[in-house]
């Protein structure tokens, strides 16, 4: 399928100079001059070190960065890092730095990397994220010893993160996900993933480089796909994650749309598959997990509480199209609670986001009306989450956040009834 | 003589009603199959849209665009499908009416059907244009609505209400000047409306919410700066 994959004819040059690799690392970026030289110095290092003997390449798939991104890649300097090398590589890390082609986003990167896999027949492939800032050599390690060593074909990234970081992955992405797949992945849109070229090939073959996937939505994809069509897959601990803020002003309307959308479509394009699975299992974990220390995070909870309420005040006529009477009268009662006493529960929470997941396959309304209007009550889920856990250690919410996702899984039925 | 006169009238009178009932006859049999025709036809699109529209999903995509709960306000408790296939079924017969008659060759008769028939176009673009005010202005007082939630904004639903009537009122007018109803009437009508809306508004908004508008000019052109503290990081 990689032929069908328009690449530069210098690069397609290249790739018949160096015929085929073992292992790939794939960095898509756009304008991340000021942290990309890192990423590939870590990532060359990784190689050097944990697979001195291996044909690697190195691949920047680039946005068409204007501020000189491409070039601080082929400028980086691979030799530095020899110095903290025990065994020297057996031939030097190899560079393809190209543009990729199609609707911009990181999706399009990505198939532009699946695409030069193919064509070396790279037999592991790991791709990182060009703002890393806490990307170190064992990284690389973690994300393509599992393919290489273990046999298996997808590796997601497993964080180390502060309790209120990532609330959308927490209380929606991963719960949903490992209930409707069965698969415990902690961090289904990490953005830092292995994978074996048998799977990279087989993203391939897949017809959604046209669709929103190519923007935005990628990671969840990979995550799902890998998952729903039988590969092996695993987690690998990397560490804490420390990158870039992507936008600073990015709305969080904006955010939430984006990422439910992408599990939300992928429900219809799966649903033969997670109608059939039946609750969830844990899968191979490499790395050596730890707890965070817990440093002050600023969280408005009046704010989030305000506007939950503003929202059952005044988006009644939206919510009746999604939600059940039962759920909206819950919904009105709670919004009547004080600001001491407000938990969601957890049963109310599943259901709220089963139904809108069977409201948007109806199409009961336009997507990005409905997910929106989604946003007053995950403020209201994320103000009775930070309340619940105010005193509560790492382990203790990562028990909280279990949890619920175990509550997805026992209403699973409902929302096979709902479906429709 | 006068036996004479009069059986000479009285046959004329008989012959010429005759020949005239002989001329018209055809035109109104003519009329009469019409309007059975047109009786047929309006039955056939009613069923077949009763039928059809249901199974197309109609009553799901006015339920979600909000025709059935407007149907509902105004009384009509029907599926938006069945009323649809109604409407289309009495407009079916209002066209097989105006053919019927046509069909009597009268010169009334026709300088109405011309008349009709050259103002039908204006009739459905009027028309398409208030469905399409009504779909456009639910569409964006929707919108409105979420976006003024989220943003935490107290008078959502007023600013949502605004919208959809200030869309209605354009589409309105935007259907009547299309129909030559008091052309100039509802456009000056419409402008001092939207103008004096607007400047209301803006009074409105400049006097009693100057110290809402100053902060919101001041956040909007302040510089976000580094709290010291992490924040929560919703993804």
């Amino acid at each position: 399928m990689s032929e069908r994959v328009p690449l530069a004819a210098e690069v397609e040059a290249r790739l018949r100079e160096l015929g085929e690799v073992d292992v790939l690392v794939g960095i898509p970026s756009f304008n991340n001059a000021r942290t990309i030289g890192h990423v590939v110095l870590a990532s060359v290092a990784g190689l050097a070190k944990y697979f001195p003997e291996k044909r690697a390449v190195l691949v920047n798939s680039d946005g068409g960065s204007s501020d000189g991104t491409p070039q601080a890649v082929a400028g980086a300097e691979f030799t530095r890092s020899a110095a903290i090398l025990v065994s020297h590589p057996l031939s030097p890390v190899h560079k393809i730095v190209t543009p990729y082609h199609g609707i911009p986003g990181k999706g399009s990167a990505l198939r532009t990397i699946f695409a030069i896999a193919e064509r070396l027949k790279a037999q592991a492939c790991a791709v990182v994220d060009s703002d890393l800032r806490s990307i170190a050599p064992e990284w690389i390690q973690l994300l393509l010893g599992p393919v290489l060593q273990e046999g298996m074909d997808f590796v997601a990234p497993l964080y180390l993160r502060h309790k209120y970081d990532g609330t959308i992955t927490n209380s929606i992405v991963y719960p949903l996900t490992r209930a409707l797949y069965g698969k415990e992945i902690r961090q289904p849109i990490g953005g830092d993933f292995g994978f074996s070229g048998k799977l990279a090939s087989h993203y391939l073959t897949k017809p959604v480089w046209d669709s929103a996937v190519a923007r935005f939505g990628i990671d969840m994809w990979m995550t799902a796909t890998a998952v729903a069509d039988g590969f092996h897959v695993c987690q690998s601990f990397l560490g804490a994650k420390i990158h870039d803020a992507k936008d600073p002003g990015a709305d969080l309307a904006d955010m939430l749309v984006q990422v439910v959308s992408a599990v939300f479509d992928l429900m219809d394009a799966y649903e033969a598959r997670w109608k059939a699975v039946e609750g969830a299992e844990a899968v191979p974990l490499f790395g050596f997990p730890h707890g965070v220390g817990l440093e002050p995070v600023s969280v408005n909870v009046e704010r989030m509480l305000g506007i939950f309420r503003q929202g059952a005040r005044d988006l009644g006529p939206v919510w009746e199209k999604v939600l059940t009477a039962d759920a909206r009268a819950e919904i009105t009662v709670l919004a009547a609670a004080g600001a001491d006493a407000f938990r969601l529960p957890d049963p109310l929470w599943v259901r709220i986001v089963y139904e809108f997941a069977a409201a948007y396959h109806r199409r009961v309304l336009p997507a990005e009306q409905l997910l929106r209007s989604l946003v007053p009550l995950y403020l209201g889920w994320t103000a009775s989450f930070v309340r619940q856990t105010e005193q509560s250690s790492s382990e203790e919410v990562e028990a909280v956040i279990r949890e619920l996702a175990d509550e997805f899984v026992r209403q699973k039925g409902y929302l096979r009834k709902i479906w429709g | 003589m006068w036996r004479q006169v009069l059986d000479d009238v009285i046959r004329k009178t008989v012959s010429g009603f005759a020949e005239r009932l002989a001329a018209f006859g055809p035109n109104l049999l003519a009329m009469v199959l019409i309007l059975l025709v047109g009786v047929l036809a309006a039955g056939t699109v009613r069923l077949l849209l009763r039928l059809t529209l249901p199974w197309l999903g109609f009553d799901r995509f006015a339920h979600r665009v909000g025709l059935s709960a407007a149907l509902e306000k105004g009384g009509i408790a029907r599926a938006p499908s069945r009323v649809l296939a109604t409407a289309t079924a009495w407009t079916v017969l209002a066209l097989f009416v105006l053919l019927a008659v046509g069909a009597l060759n009268l010169q009334f008769a026709m300088d109405l059907l011309t008349r009709t028939f050259s103002y039908l176009p204006q009739i459905l673009i009027a028309g398409a244009l208030l469905v399409l005010g009504f779909l456009v202005s639910g569409f964006f007082e929707r919108s409105v609505l979420i976006a003024a939630v989220n943003a935490g904004l107290p008078p959502a639903r007023l600013l949502a209400g605004v919208v959809r009537t200030a869309l209605l009122v354009l589409f309105v007018a935007m259907a009547l000047e299309h129909l030559g109803v008091g052309r100039q009437v509802v456009l000056v009508s419409f402008a001092i409306l939207f103008g004096g809306v607007v400047l209301t508004l803006a009074l409105a908004f400049g006097l009693a919410g100057r110290h809402v508008a100053r902060d919101l000019l001041e956040r909007l052109t302040r510089k976000r700066e580094p709290s010291g503290e992490k924040e929560l990081r919703h993804l």
